[in-house]
């Protein structure tokens, strides 16, 4: 790893602009300084104009084409010639303070004067003014906000519950949760992170709920990457990962601005990435992988139940093919015997042992569900036939491979899709082939002894400092209203999973609905 | 550091463990049923091994769907090991369901073949005994049978069947048969199968299916030999005493003309030893519980005091059930299958030390008494019978 982050420093020094130093007085000199910077820049474009007709003032605006809106500039050249019309009577303030003036009521403004900086600005989409005589300049934000409108997330759909998703644009996705949680305490704090992308990062948490010395940690983690570039949360989350060797996901990223909110309000800190529609939330716990924003949006015991299936889902798509492996090879006894018979009557005259058969089924279906996933759209389609009828069926039917292995192959795939969260349900059928192998050799015990190393490096896992079977391992007393169960709402007192700072309650009163003497109040 | 220390530490325990050679199921003989027969030279071994290809087709096959393998030996062991002289595929005796034992052998005695079963590692103590009555195993493991593909898996259900629903047998497995041997004071009972040819039957099959298995009553042992059998009825009794009793068909006629059919649908028993001047005596307390099945005749069972005498009449026909058979059993076989003596034991513990080596010639003179109550619970869907005129009684 050192020599990896060696090598990375080495390349970035090379890339850092020429000129690191302070702005000119001279504004020829700036302005040949920048054009030397972004020589082989097409797209950068420089106006020099005089700012009146009489004095020699001159000024520059620069601004990189492609990533401006135009309507902006339109609208900010016509500004700037009325500014001049009126400039051209009064001959009084200096052009820079004029400008200043006139924009900082209406736009956000910003001043600098290292190059650096404005490099940053110009490369943000912003319009730079320079002036002749002053080492300052203006920025003026005319960026191009053009993207993906709003749209419902792909990865993560429900039936019930907002379908919304998050999009490319970092503004845009912290409005989607500001939105849903109208609270002065919400915090933003603004990062941009990776030496040549700059990409603009976003932490938000709020204050009070979520503990302080979590969000100190987070921060601290993040300003520490020297990267040059980040392109998606993944490369903060690898960054920062606690134990960056473990196949487990330990920050959850989400596409639903409710998810975001929703864990902001349990006292977790949210990580925006500009350029991606996920959004990483940490600390995240081995259960919340198995939740969806949908378990709260319907009723609380159908919530659980889904709930349960999706563990019962985990453990399938963990174990079966192994089970099956070290079952039907080591130990055909504890098999009934009617059960015994239907599986030796289809094993009968398949040429492959268990194991290796169990191992082609599985691969053959990862490469189909890889396959499926970049296909063309058109030709998915052709894809499942071919691994449905060809696969499955002929393969049966010639006897190459037997079929209880492509049920049990299915249900393990149909179980894997349970999981509602990707990279858990990646992490886990990868798992699973490890599974497979100690089953193949040593049978059941070996799958035991495979149990047990998980369950260690489960409970060894932390996510930000907190253990990632929090709040079972560590026993949290109130912790386990929002695991495997979904209590009520009004059951639900105190925030989920004790990671909260000082605000600790999540209800005030009592249950809204007021009994009388008879019961129940009725109206007819 | 010490992570990496564990590390080797468990790898090497991976391979410290026995037991956990693979085998492919294709490459096993699965065998289902086991028969023993006694012969001059030793054992005469019959198994009975699944053959998954004819399994394995959708539609009927011309193969069988069991394979018979047949081999002689001096002791069950090398008879056993030497079928695989003749076999392409491992022997698995795992999930033998059955073991049939010849009525050569059963009469000669079982413990040497039990040792066998109780020691090998592969067998479960799971599979039930049945005695081949007046045949030998090698002859009923070479019938074919009806509805069940596999005849080994039909004997094991038919017999759990016919131990519920009609109540000649009973399912006996080895840690039971070992320990009824082993016990003083209670003798072991193991059901009897036969091979029958009906008449009825080949009309519609080719002469060899028309043969079928069957249970027959109960083969009662003296310690581990054979020493008689009982009759359907017999063994019925025999059900009621020990209070091991499944939905059973009793009848009664009332009148002489009539019949009156109940099932059974629950009886327990208690056996009270009591000691009277050092001679002890057995009192069996039954419970029974009865469903009216059929009213074959006129009798009104809503009326009470007909209800009575229904009730006296089950009374007594289940008191001659269980008196014939403890006759029998005194008289005839001299052999304690009811665990009378057991029951001694735990009530009078210090007169059954004085018993205990003269108990099988006490036993034979031990008075019996039967304190039978009999419950009639429901007349079914319809209360009277549908044929009986109002006014007429």
């Amino acid at each position: 790893m050192g020599i990896l982050r060696r090598v990375f420093r080495r390349k970035n020094k090379k890339q850092i602009p020429r000129t690191d130093g302070f702005l000119y007085r001279d504004l020829l000199k700036n302005i040949t300084n920048i054009k030397a910077d972004f020589e082989q820049n097409d797209d950068l474009i420089v106006n020099s104009f005089k700012w009146s007709d009489n004095q020699d003032t001159i000024c520059a605006s620069l601004y990189i084409k492609t990533l401006v809106n135009t309507e902006t500039i339109n609208s900010l050249s016509e500004e700037i010639s009325i500014l001049k019309m009126k400039e051209n009577k009064s001959r009084q303030a200096l052009p820079l303070d004029v400008l200043r003036a006139h924009f900082s009521g209406v736009r956000t403004l910003k001043e600098g004067d290292r190059y650096i900086d404005l490099y940053a600005d110009l490369l943000s989409g912003n319009t730079v003014f320079l002036l002749h005589g002053s080492s300052q300049y203006l920025s003026i934000p005319t960026e191009s906000t053009e993207g993906r409108s709003v749209e419902e997330p792909s990865s993560q759909t429900v039936i019930r519950g907002p379908k919304e998703g998050f999009t490319e644009n970092i503004n845009q996705n912290i409005m989607l949760v500001r939105k849903r949680i109208k609270s002065n305490a919400l915090s933003l704090e603004s990062l941009s992170l990776g030496n040549l992308t700059r990409t603009d990062v976003g932490l938000m948490y709020i204050k009070n709920i979520a503990k302080d010395s979590m969000v100190r940690e987070i921060q601290g983690r993040i300003k520490r990457i020297e990267t040059d570039s980040i392109l998606e949360g993944a490369y903060i989350e690898e960054w920062i990962k606690d134990d960056r060797y473990s196949i487990f996901p330990t920050f959850l990223s989400s596409e639903k601005p409710d998810s975001v909110a929703a864990a902001l309000l349990e006292g977790k800190v949210a990580i925006f990435t500009d350029g991606t529609p996920y959004v990483l939330t940490a600390p995240a716990l081995m259960v919340e992988f198995f939740h969806s924003s949908e378990d709260y949006y319907h009723h609380y015991i159908i919530a659980t139940m889904m709930r349960i299936l999706r563990f019962f889902a985990f453990f399938l798509t963990l174990l079966i093919p192994s089970f099956y492996i070290a079952i039907a090879t080591f130990h055909q006894e504890i098999l009934p015997t009617p059960l015994l018979i239907s599986i030796a009557a289809q094993r009968e005259g398949v040429p492959f042992p268990t194991f290796l058969e169990a191992l082609i089924m599985e691969n053959t279906f990862e490469i189909l569900r890889e396959a499926g996933i970049r296909m063309p759209r058109a030709i998915g389609p052709a894809i499942s036939i071919v691994g449905a009828l060809v696969l499955g069926q002929a393969a049966v039917d010639a006897g190459i491979i037997s079929n209880v292995i492509v049920i049990i192959v299915s249900i393990t795939a149909i179980s894997s899709f349970a999981i509602p969260n990707y990279e858990m349900s990646n992490a886990v059928r990868t798992t699973r082939f490890a599974f497979m192998v100690l089953a193949g050799v040593t049978g059941l015990y070996g799958v035991f002894i495979g149990i047990i190393i998980l369950t260690l490096h489960l409970c060894k896992l932390k996510s930000i400092g907190v253990p990632y079977l929090t709040p079972i391992a560590p026993w949290i007393k109130d912790g386990n209203v929002d695991t495997f169960f979904r209590f009520p709402f009004w059951a639900m007192k105190n925030r989920p999973f004790g990671l909260h700072g000082d605000d600790k309650r999540r209800i005030g009163g009592e249950y809204p609905v007021r009994k009388n003497k008879k019961g129940n109040q009725e109206f007819r | 550091m010490k992570a990496k220390a564990i590390i080797p530490v468990l790898l090497m325990m991976l391979f410290c463990t026995g037991c956990w050679s693979s085998r492919e199921i294709n490459t096993l003989a699965i065998t289902i049923c086991l028969g023993i027969d006694k012969t001059d030279e030793g054992y005469l071994i019959t198994k009975q091994v699944l053959n998954p290809t004819a399994l394995a087709m959708q539609k009927g096959s011309d193969e069988d769907p069991v394979v018979l393998f047949v081999q002689k030996g001096e002791n069950l062991f090398s008879a056993l090991r030497k079928i695989a002289t003749e076999s392409s595929r491992k022997m698995y005796n795992s999930h033998v369901r059955v073991v049939v034992l010849g009525e050569n052998l059963a009469r000669e005695g079982i413990k040497d073949i039990l040792d066998f079963f109780m020691r090998e590692h592969e067998f479960r103590t799971d599979f039930y005994y049945v005695i081949a009555k007046g045949t030998t195993a090698n002859e009923v493991l070479g019938i074919l049978t009806p509805l069940e593909s596999v005849p080994g898996v039909k004997l094991y259900l038919s017999l759990e069947n016919s131990e519920r629903y009609w109540g000649i047998t009973s399912a006996i497995n080895s840690i039971f048969l070992v320990q009824s041997i082993l016990a003083d004071g209670i003798n072991p009972v193991l059901p009897g199968i036969e091979i029958i040819s009906k008449a009825g039957y080949s009309e519609m099959e080719n002469s060899n299916d028309a043969k079928r298995l069957q249970y027959t009553g109960m083969g009662v042992f003296q310690e581990d030999k054979l020493i008689g059998w009982l009759s359907e009825d017999e063994a019925k009794g025999y059900h009621y005493i020990i209070g091991d009793v499944g939905n059973y068909v009793e009848q009664v006629y009332y009148n002489g003309k009539d019949q009156i059919v109940c099932e059974v649908r629950d009886s327990q028993s208690k056996m009270i030893a009591s000691c009277k001047d050092d001679k002890p005596s057995v009192c069996v307390k039954i419970k029974t519980s009865l469903n009216i099945a059929a009213v074959e005749g006129v009798l009104d069972i809503t009326k009470q005091e007909n209800r009575k005498i229904l009730k006296e009449l089950l009374e007594k026909r289940i008191k001659l059930l269980c008196e014939k058979v403890q006759k029998k059993a005194q008289q005839e076989l001299h052999s304690d299958i009811f665990g009378f003596g057991e029951a001694i034991h735990r009530r009078e513990p210090k007169l059954w030390k004085k018993l205990k080596d003269s108990w099988d010639t006490e036993y034979v003179k031990l008075p019996v008494h039967y304190d039978i109550t009999v419950e009639i619970k429901q007349a079914g869907q319809i209360s009277k019978p549908m044929f009986l005129k109002e006014g007429e009684d």
